[in-house]
């Protein structure tokens, strides 16, 4: 059995350690289609963290009573039905984000990262640590959507949210709202965040390797460096 | 006429991975050899094109005429799953070299955006049967041959000295968004 | 056997449940949603009628046209839906006519698809105001580069010249399909 971790990290698991969007790769769809403004990633985001949460509860509390082999199955129906809740009730009381969305927020159904959680983490556990787990991958996909429509609206039509933010000479790059810009943008973020890790890595290495040096440790060998997990 | 621009409108102008951001999964995940590329748009292909007949008679015949269309995402979604497996197990009794080629391929299309995408589109845009089944032609040419061409692509870029970081995944949603670039060029043809 | 009944047991299960769920959330949202439907169509015709108080649907004409009235409920002209092609895909306009279909009162873009800064410039006041009030006979003509020197003529966006084109071409068609209609009502 794996070892039990603090209820916290269930959460903040998902923010940056397994971020859906930048780590997992899973769920690019959306987060390439709708971050053409901040407000339609905010509402994608929010709608697929409701179905995410929900689900994972769902899933969590009857994971018991599925048979193994329609379990996928089972997963999809439940999915599908929160995921049609959220489209009706958006194209009943946000009209406007629902048609910015299209069809995008049926497709929730297949986004990755809800039958990835479902079948990764909501089958083999608990219903609070699950819908922790479901929070915290929502959120992490929440934070991916806003950076990625910032940027695409920012520079793309000058605003944030809709407020202008850069002034009235700067050219707007048109590249930032066409289909183009959603993959250079995304490609560029998630390499960024690739450096940046192997950056970090590399430092931990280092001040590791200096450490050693320091309590007369010679052998330094890579085994020792990978039991101390850097 | 009406079909053509269906046809032209789904495999260039609005690609379904290039404009309409749908198949990106397989279209990062399958896209490193030509000919793995070319049986994962053939598989795709074929069910799209089920799918778009199957969804629509499900659709028209069913879901329309009984006030069920509430429950659309549920029911494209189970015939989908259930199309894939059926597909599956006929060209595994049908044609072993096929099998071999497509097999490894199916189970992953069932989650694959573009197929639910394009059932739901249909639906949307009021299409009759034979222009569903042209739109669903369109969409596999589509995904095809934005698959081949990336694959063509990165094929070449093994060659080339990307930086670490940008190995990989990154690399390959800037190419594809010069690519998309590229495919702008097609639209007006409608 | 025992344990396929199981499974075909929790799947419908599951599948009541979710069905039974669904279809009271669609008891509570659709009404909502076709109300909001109708309350959009409403607002297009008004929009470009802006006198107009009361519409009246004119069925069997193929497709979605109204006939609007003001307020001494005496009519205005119509209220015409109609689509074609655009730069990327469907344009959906509604376009406002006077009662002799000779002029346009002004247009509304009901759904489009082009390019964001280019194309969708057809949705912006320069290039839509050309509408409010031009001369439809004998035919809209888009004119490129230069000031429009024709009552029935549109000045072509800069760089959209497709889309331009596009609204100008659902204009006349729209105008044309209603025209026959018209005539078919008349003669009979």
């Amino acid at each position: 059995m794996k070892k039990q971790v603090t209820l916290l990290k269930e959460f903040t698991k998902g923010l940056w350690e397994i971020n859906p969007t930048f780590k997992q790769i899973l769920g690019t769809c959306p987060t390439l289609a709708v971050t053409v403004s901040v407000i339609n990633g905010i509402a994608m985001a929010l709608a697929t963290t409701f179905v995410l949460v929900f689900s994972s509860l769902i899933i969590s509390l009857v994971r018991k009573l599925i048979p193994n082999q329609v379990r996928i199955a089972a997963y999809i129906v439940i999915i599908a039905s929160f995921v049609t809740i959220v489209d009706l009730v958006m194209k009943a009381q946000f009209q406007d984000l629902s048609k910015a969305l299209g069809p995008f927020i049926p497709l929730i159904v297949v986004n990755c990262i809800i039958l990835g959680r479902a079948e990764a983490f909501a089958s083999k556990n608990g219903p609070l640590r699950s819908v922790l787990d479901a929070l915290g991958n929502g959120v992490g996909f929440f934070i991916a959507l806003v950076i990625m429509g910032g940027i695409r609206e920012v520079l793309g039509s000058r605003t944030f949210l809709g407020y202008q933010v850069l002034p009235n000479g700067f050219e707007p790059w048109l590249i930032m709202i066409l289909p183009a810009g959603a993959f250079i943008v995304f490609g560029l973020l998630m390499g960024f965040s690739n450096m940046y890790v192997e950056r970090k890595k590399n430092l931990e290495r280092e001040a590791l390797i200096a450490q050693y040096r320091r309590v007369g440790r010679e052998e330094i060998t890579d085994d020792v460096l990978k039991e101390a997990g850097v | 006429m009406e079909l053509l621009i269906i046809f032209i409108s789904a495999a260039l102008v609005n690609n379904f991975v290039l404009s309409y951001f749908l198949g990106i999964c397989p279209f990062i995940g399958v896209s490193n050899k030509t000919s793995s590329a070319i049986s994962m748009g053939m598989a795709t292909t074929f069910v799209l094109v089920l799918t778009a007949i199957v969804s629509w008679l499900l659709y028209n015949l069913i879901l329309v005429p009984y006030h069920l269309d509430f429950l659309q995402i549920p029911s494209f979604i189970l015939v989908i799953a259930a199309l894939v497996q059926f597909v599956e197990m006929v060209i595994k009794k049908v044609s072993q070299p096929l099998y071999r080629a497509l097999g490894i391929f199916l189970p992953l299309i069932t989650t694959n955006c573009a197929i639910l995408g394009l059932a739901l589109l249909a639906a949307m845009r009021e299409y009759d049967f034979l222009e569903s089944v042209i739109f669903g032609v369109g969409a596999g040419a589509g995904f095809t041959l934005a698959l081949v061409i990336m694959a063509g692509i990165r094929e070449e870029l093994d060659l080339a000295d990307v930086p670490k970081p940008f190995q990989g995944a990154p690399i390959t949603l800037i190419v594809a968004g010069i690519l998309a670039l590229a495919f702008m060029g097609f639209a007006g043809m409608i | 056997m025992k344990q396929v009944a199981h499974i075909i047991a929790t799947l419908t299960l599951i599948g009541v449940i979710a069905g039974g769920s669904l279809s009271l959330v669609n008891n509570w949202a659709a009404p909502k949603i076709a109300l909001n439907q109708k309350a959009e169509t409403e607002c297009a015709i008004y929009l470009v009628h802006l006198d107009g108080k009361r519409y009246e649907e004119i069925k069997n004409a193929g497709f979605e046209v109204y006939k609007v009235f003001n307020e001494a409920d005496s009519s205005v002209g119509y209220s015409l839906v109609y689509s074609g092609n655009g730069f990327q895909g469907k344009i959906k306009l509604m376009i406002g006519l006077t009662e002799d279909l000779n002029k346009t009162t002004s247009i509304e873009v009901l759904e489009q698809s082009e390019t964001p800064g280019l194309g969708t410039k057809i949705l912006e006041p320069p290039y839509k105001d050309q509408y409010n009030g031009l001369v439809t006979t004998p035919s809209i003509k888009l004119v490129k580069g230069v000031e429009p020197s024709n009552p029935y003529e549109v000045q072509s966006i800069t760089g959209a010249t497709i889309s331009s084109r596009a609204v100008v071409t659902i204009v006349n068609e729209g105008i044309a399909k209603l025209r026959a209609v018209e005539n078919k009502g008349a003669s009979k």
